[in-house]
């Protein structure tokens, strides 16, 4: 296996094995971009105190190919039982449509 | 070469029939409202890729690119 079939097995690992992932620069506590901060500033929001957030400045294997993974070319990116939701701007959408937290209660097994 | 908001409306609306566009921005940090019929029938996700595949290559000489994306029927409801 080539660098990048490595990198997108264990990005397919990662986001199948965790019910919410969320790809960043930097880490939540720590954001490294105002749009990643975001991000997690929208988790926050929805009451998830606990994900998986993957700081892609540490992972040069995420960094270089999660663009190809789902076909969506910038970060942050937040992926939900394995499926890509989207991008900062999809996320704050979809929480101020009451969407997001749906989703979130509904892969982590939460009652609203 | 800095890219401008003109630059990013020009690439836009090379590859996408728009009714409204609007990109503002400083160079680095930029905001589009889109508003396109090729939007219909489509999630955000799936609208936010298309604009991501017409701008191609060109995204990686774009720091940060914020969208908002509405159908036609969407942004008269809006407005």
């Amino acid at each position: 296996m080539d660098d990048k079939q490595i990198a997108l097995e264990k990005i397919k690992k990662t986001v199948t094995d965790n019910p919410v992932v969320l790809y960043m620069k930097g880490t939540p506590q720590f954001p490294q971009c105002g749009f990643s901060g975001r991000a997690a500033q929208v988790l926050k929001l929805c009451g998830l105190t606990s994900y998986v957030a993957v700081n892609v400045l540490e992972d040069a294997g995420a960094y270089e190919y999660l663009k190809y993974y789902a076909d969506f070319p910038t970060f942050p990116q937040l992926y939900i039982k394995g499926e890509l939701i989207g991008g900062s701007d999809i996320m704050l959408n979809m929480y101020e449509q009451g969407e997001l937290q749906k989703l979130i209660a509904g892969a982590i097994g939460r009652q609203e | 070469m800095k890219i401008t908001p003109e630059n990013i409306k020009d690439y836009i609306r090379q590859g996408l029939e728009c009714e409204h566009l609007d990109v503002d921005g400083d160079g680095r940090h930029f905001e589009a409202v889109i508003v396109s019929k090729a939007f219909e029938g489509k999630g955000l996700l799936q609208q936010h890729k298309l604009v991501y595949q017409v701008l191609g290559d060109r995204m990686e000489k774009i720091h940060a690119l914020s969208m908002k994306t509405f159908t036609p029927e969407q942004w008269a409801k809006r407005a």
